[in-house]
């Protein structure tokens, strides 16, 4: 890929697609200024997650198998979602150990699927990022993104290297925030126990926006921040900071 | 132990609105967690020393044992024979039931001092000496206040009492023991150790489980931190140990491997106050040791899982690391589980021994954050077991139909690109409608639980489909 520009397939992931379309944008907008050739795969819908999570591997498979399709022909798979990309990663190959064929397809998909920070440092080499935020911000490890794909020091390389950006670490940035998918419908009530604790370490920090890079943690301690009555302090996705207004 | 893990939901919501509890979860959770980290810490500073290569090396030698499971067994059964023990097997907790009060009966036993043994739990098995006229002891700490406190179940595999504080134990020993009430640990500790020498004493028989069964020398290993092990199982003439079948481990040094990790992982201690290796009875020329020493094999469920995709479970040491990490146990305790063992590792032992319908809640308690499964010393992969738990309540339709069409909905729609693209736009405009022109939604008929201490907020009006299609089209109208 020296000549010609990296075509890299952008999953926006089905959250983004419905609640925060900005953050799909802002992941173009970085990809796009790193020099890729992004494409937008047109039929993409959704990773199959939540199907996987919930014990319905039929779903998960067709889901995945439709996935692996759109993004085939491409150099890499980027997603600005810890735990959709966990799932094309390290998921998507365990699903097919019945189909030797669609196993290699999915692996061959997988190794070549980044998280968006990741593929931005580890495989971009990145450093400049277009966004100006200003302001003291701290970040919560999402579970996937940390313990699946070893996402941590890439976003905070990132944002270190913007010079209105003071990084405070809250306490236990890798405790979950309770989310969990279904598990914050079917267990509201220990969820929000969990994302309290998640809550008062944010508010702690004194920071003035808490970034992350996964969209159910997003919705999950941004929705607790504002019952609890926490107006202030912003909930914002790593790629809306690292790009900036478009 | 009679299962009420069916009622998860229910009881979490009692243990959520309990102070008390909450409090006391509080302050355990940051002992158990902060010890862990510092002890693997402390390792990795020894030159050459690696936490991770000591998972590996502790995993796989319980493959090992698992792969044979059989041999391990018998030759475990060969050597401790040759040492005079007479070994049992157990099928399931009734029979433990049967051959435990058959052997107290032989030899004529009126109390049992007991220690250490989850098995006995699963097995009712106080309840069942109690009711063949023989006084079951506890003796460990914590499990003697939860039998003073009315048969309280434990809460927690190693800090049975995790859930009550110093003062809720000291009104229990003052109002059991008719003594002034006191504000110390060591003079409550001295005080139940009082009343328990009386018992060591007095008790014909002792049971105690084990922490491991190593095959090459018939022994059975005991981990304690209080001593009443040591006891227990050396001044009655008779010794009971109850433990299951996999426990075992083939050889002393396996055995000198998992040590380094259990106290670590489960304490935080480098190694714990006591660790007692038993082989056999009392010889001619021993000072003390039981004369009569039987070993209780239980399968209960376990033999049914080699071999299976939930083999890796009986990898399991039990030392609670799992639990002691988990963010659902830190906020609920181990009661709400409602069976012998709380936590992750709950969540998978339970329904698999006491029967996958009998516990429908516990595979989905759990936010899969996986922090189980970097803390376990044995390197169980307690979320894939969790999730494979779950197909197969789907694939046994266990799931309530709501849930199960919403998926296969979701499944349909999520493959049809067009019909996705709009539903979601559908999606998008009813939430925006439900927010009313603000920028959040305070409740929301298909997610009650979670807008009840969440306010979701409002999408942004359109789709990014939408948006990116209108983007592609503006930039074609603008080449041209």
């Amino acid at each position: 890929m020296t000549k010609e520009k990296m075509r890299v397939g952008l999953f926006v992931t089905c959250l983004v697609d419905l609640m925060r379309p900005r953050i799909g944008f802002a992941a173009l907008r970085l990809l796009e200024a790193a020099g890729c050739d992004v494409v937008v795969p047109a039929a993409q819908t959704c990773c199959g997650q939540p199907a996987f999570n919930s014990g319905d591997t039929r779903v998960a498979r067709a889901l995945a198998l439709k996935l692996i399709v759109e993004f085939e022909g491409l150099d890499y798979v980027v997603v600005p979602s810890g735990s959709c990309a966990g799932m094309i990663r390290v998921h998507y190959p365990q699903l097919f150990d019945d189909d030797p064929a669609a196993a290699a397809r999915a692996r061959a998909l997988a190794a070549r699927t980044f998280e968006l920070t990741d593929f931005l440092v580890s495989v971009l080499g990145v450093a400049e990022v277009p966004g100006d935020f200003e302001g003291t911000v701290t970040y919560h490890d999402s579970c996937s993104g940390l313990r699946e794909l070893g996402v941590k020091a890439q976003p905070r390389a990132l944002l270190a290297h913007m010079p209105g950006v003071e990084l405070k670490e809250m306490a236990a940035s890798e405790e979950c925030c309770g989310f969990g998918g279904m598990f914050s419908v079917k267990f509201g009530d220990i969820s929000t126990r969990i994302v309290d604790r998640k809550c008062d370490n944010i508010r702690a920090t004194g920071a003035d926006a808490v970034v992350l890079g996964d969209l159910g943690c997003m919705l999950n301690i941004e929705g607790r921040l504002r019952r609890r009555g926490d107006e202030r302090t912003r909930v914002l996705h790593v790629a809306e900071v690292l790009a900036g207004e478009d | 132990m009679r299962s009420q893990a069916m009622f998860f939901k229910a009881r979490a919501g009692d243990k959520l609105a309990d102070r008390q509890l909450q409090a006391n979860l509080g302050k355990a959770k940051s002992r158990f967690v902060e010890g862990r980290a510092q002890a693997v810490a402390d390792y990795d500073a020894a030159p050459g020393a690696d936490f991770e290569a000591l998972r590996d090396a502790a995993s796989a030698i319980r493959d090992r044992v698992l792969a044979n499971l059989d041999v391990w067994l018998e030759t475990f059964e060969d050597k401790a024979r040759a040492r005079g023990a007479e070994v049992l097997y157990a099928r399931d907790g009734a029979e433990i039931c049967r051959l435990v009060v058959d052997i107290a009966r032989r030899h004529g036993v009126t109390k049992a001092a007991k220690s250490k043994s989850m098995l006995s739990e699963e097995a009712g098995l106080n309840a069942a000496l109690a009711a063949a006229g023989i006084e079951p002891v506890e003796t460990d700490l914590g499990e003697y206040i939860l039998q003073i406190n009315d048969n309280e179940p434990p809460s927690h595999i190693i800090a049975p009492v995790f859930h009550k504080s110093k003062e809720e134990v000291a009104e229990l020993f003052a109002r059991t023991h008719h003594t002034p009430k006191k504000d110390d640990i060591a003079g409550m500790a001295r005080e139940a150790r009082e009343v328990l020498r009386e018992h060591f004493l007095s008790a014909e028989m002792g049971i105690s489980g084990a922490n491991f069964l190593i095959a090459e020398t018939g022994s059975a290993a005991l981990v304690t931190n209080e001593g009443n092990g040591r006891m227990v199982t050396t001044l009655p003439k008779v010794h009971v140990v109850v433990t299951g079948i996999e426990k075992l481990v083939p050889t002393l040094e396996d055995f000198s491997t998992l040590m380094r990790l259990l106290p670590r992982s489960a304490t935080g201690q480098r190694i714990s106050n006591y660790v007692s290796v038993l082989t056999g009875v009392k010889g001619e020329d021993d000072l003390d040791g039981p004369e009569h020493l039987y070993v209780i094999l239980v399968d209960n469920g376990r033999a049914s899982l080699v071999g299976t995709e939930f083999e890796p479970m009986l990898r399991c040491i039990r030392c609670g690391a799992c639990m002691n990490h988990c963010p659902v146990y830190q906020s609920v305790g181990g009661h709400a589980y409602g069976w012998v063992y709380p936590g992750p590792m709950g969540s998978v032992l339970t329904p698999l021994y006491t029967g996958i319908d009998n516990a429908l809640d516990l595979p989905h308690a759990s936010t899969l954050c996986n922090q189980c499964g970097v803390v376990c010393p044995v390197k169980i992969p307690l979320p894939e077991l969790l999730r494979k738990l779950r197909e197969k309540q789907v694939e046994l339709k266990l799931r309530p139909w709501r849930e199960r069409l919403a998926l296969r909905l979701w499944g349909w729609i999520a493959s049809r690109p067009a019909l996705y693209g709009f539903a979601a736009r559908i999606a998008v405009r009813y939430l925006n409608r439900r927010a009313g022109g603000t920028d959040r939604i305070g409740a929301l008929r298909a997610a009650p639980d979670w807008t009840a201490g969440r306010d979701l907020a409002a999408p942004e009006g359109r789709t990014f489909r939408e948006l990116y299609a209108e983007r592609i089209r503006h930039e074609a109208r603008r080449k041209r």
